[in-house]
């Protein structure tokens, strides 16, 4: 995984697990490395792994089990709820985004449906 | 500290070797010329190893005080007692090994001179045989020669400490000055300017004990005993010269040095 | 429990100040970077607390305790310089740490020389210096002890030897130890820092946690660094 010094890393590593989770690649229940072995795997700093972990863990995204290690979530509505939440930010940021640009409402739905169909004729 | 000793031993040993090999093929070349032969390795010989146990010594405490391989001795949980002490026994184990080997020379060339001269050798008295030469020939056996080697060693050593202290010196509380090597020979006259006053001072007192030995011994007609007797003192002082000046470098190595 | 505690330390030359009272307090289970250009007292730093000059003042406690040769076997420092035993082979340079530090992982040692490809019989004279450097690292990383000083350890080394390095690093770390890293090549090395110490002409400039800092710069340690020192 490649980071961007400009900003936390424990953030973008953060953001990383939660759209593998979403994304499905990390499937719930699944058993994530131990904080030592996800930083040597990282190339990062111990300590911000721990940190990632217990911020997950606030979250109830992570959970752990003592004397075992930490695992995914398998808490159907936890991921619903988490995957809802990803997409609200990108959606608002969007939304404050186009508004910023000067579109209306009408032009930034317009406009979706169009890329939309771009996409998804090249797919 | 035996580590300390070992690792001095194990760092020069190629040199150490290089040398002693080329003095045997000296010797061997110059067996090939006869008694002469013999006696003029003795004496060139003598003059290398001395010269080579000098430079050996002192390099090997200057590299490690001035180069940046010291900082392997150096890093290593030791006082600066310890390290001193252990770089002190190593100079004489070498210096007694090397006294060890050139007197086996002297046997062996001895021997030598004795068979080339006509003379039978009964090998196994060969110690009594060369000293018979001597004897006749130069008025001292190897008894006195055994004494003269180790004043010889003994004030090599004080030397030696008082090197070893006059760099120790300089490293330490005047670890910044250019030139180091001119300073620190400068301290080392200085250190031996001292020493000399107070073994004026020491041979002052100690006339009484010259006088009495005088009494005994036949004038010049000295046993190796006798020898023993008359240099005991200066053998003393060089001993007790070396004791304190590594004691003092012990200390500054502890507490004052700058790599 | 592992504390390295500096306290008002200073170190004058004749010509200059290298340290000028520096107050450092580091704790374990952390990886510090010492960073700032070449000059700013880095090196001399790293050299008081290993025990190879002495302060002008103030006191270095290492796990409470006053410098002395017994806290040398807490500390493991890898200078900068080619310190080894040049005539020597890898192997025997192991066997000198062997049988100086009672805390010398000897196989552990060799095992990793063996992965990261430096040949054992090798002389030191004869390395690479991207395998001198590698050496190195592995020699005081080899140590098992409470205090670990890494002076420039990327300095001169090539891209593939730098990954290796920072690998070992990495791995290093441990919960009752302190890891302190000293360099000018920050970018190379900030993701594995915890904290970071900004040495300018002798004083400490900053001592930040990494990741606060790129919250609240939004820059990365290395951006900031450039704003502190000016283009290295």
């Amino acid at each position: 995984m490649e980071f961007n010094n400009n900003i936390p890393i424990y953030l973008q590593v953060i953001d990383k697990i939660k759209q593998d989770i979403v994304s499905g690649k990390l499937k719930p229940g699944d058993k994530m490395p131990s904080s030592r072995e996800y930083s040597y795997e990282l190339g990062i700093n111990f300590n911000t792994v721990a940190r990632v972990y217990k911020e997950l863990e606030n979250e109830q995204i992570l959970f752990t089990k003592r004397g075992l290690g930490t695992y995914i979530t398998e808490s159907r509505e936890q991921i619903e709820d988490l995957r809802y939440r990803m997409a609200k930010n990108l959606i608002v940021s969007f939304i404050e985004g186009m508004k910023q640009l000067g579109y209306s409402k009408k032009d930034m739905i317009k406009f979706i449906e169009i890329e939309n169909n771009n996409i998804e004729r090249i797919e | 500290m035996i580590s300390l000793i070992k690792y001095e031993f194990i760092r020069k040993y190629k040199l150490v070797s290089m040398i002693l090999i080329t003095i045997l093929a000296l010797n061997l070349l110059l067996l090939t010329k006869g008694a002469g032969g013999s006696m003029l390795f003795l004496v060139v010989s003598l003059s290398a190893l001395f010269v080579f146990y000098l430079v050996d010594i002192i390099k090997m405490y200057s590299d490690d005080l001035n180069k940046k391989t010291g900082y392997m001795l150096f890093m290593t949980p030791n006082s600066g007692y310890k390290i001193i002490w252990a770089k002190l026994l190593a100079a004489i184990i070498e210096g007694a090994g090397l006294v060890l080997i050139y007197f086996i020379f002297i046997l062996i060339n001895g021997a030598y001179i004795v068979v080339s001269m006509g003379d039978q050798i009964d090998y196994s008295q060969i110690v009594r045989g060369v000293n018979q030469l001597l004897s006749g020939t130069f008025g001292f056996n190897l008894g006195h020669v055994l004494v003269l080697l180790i004043a010889v060693l003994a004030f090599l050593i004080a030397f030696i400490t008082t090197v070893y202290t006059a760099m120790t010196i300089r490293k330490s509380i005047f670890s910044e000055i250019k030139f180091g090597g001119l300073f620190s020979f400068i301290i080392f006259l200085l250190i031996n300017w001292l020493l000399s006053l107070v073994s004026d001072k020491f041979h002052d007192i100690m006339t009484p004990y010259y006088d009495s030995i005088n009494a005994v011994s036949n004038a010049g007609n000295i046993s190796a005993g006798g020898l023993a007797l008359i240099l005991l003192p200066i053998i003393s002082v060089f001993i007790i010269q070396a004791i304190v000046l590594t004691g003092f470098s012990g200390y500054l190595l502890e507490k004052k040095i700058n790599l | 429990m592992s504390r390295l505690i500096i306290n008002e330390l200073t170190k004058k030359y004749y010509n200059k100040i290298a340290l000028r009272n520096v107050s450092l307090n580091f704790e374990q289970g952390k990886i510090y970077g010492l960073l700032g250009p070449n000059g700013s007292g880095k090196t001399t730093l790293m050299k008081v607390v290993a025990g190879l000059h002495k302060q002008t003042s103030g006191h270095v406690l290492i796990n409470d305790q006053v410098l002395s040769y017994k806290t040398k076997s807490y500390v493991s420092y890898m200078p900068t310089e080619n310190y080894l035993y040049s005539s020597f082979k890898v192997v025997d340079i192991l066997k000198f740490y062997k049988d100086m530090y009672k805390d010398f992982r000897y196989d552990y040692a060799l095992n990793l020389l063996n992965d990261i490809n430096v040949k054992l019989d090798y002389k030191v004279s004869n390395l690479s210096s991207g395998e001198t450097a590698k050496l190195k690292t592995v020699i005081a990383l080899s140590r098992d002890t409470d205090i670990y000083l890494l002076d420039e350890p990327l300095n001169g080394v090539d891209v593939l030897a730098r990954d290796t390095i920072m690998d070992i690093i990495a791995k290093s770390y441990g919960e009752n130890k302190i890891i302190i890293i000293s360099t000018h090549l920050v970018s190379e090395i900030e993701k594995v820092l915890d904290t970071v110490v900004f040495l300018k002409e002798g004083a400490v400039e900053l001592f930040f946690d990494a990741e606060e800092l790129r919250q609240e710069r939004q820059m990365s340690v290395e951006g900031i660094y450039k704003e502190v020192f000016g283009n290295d």
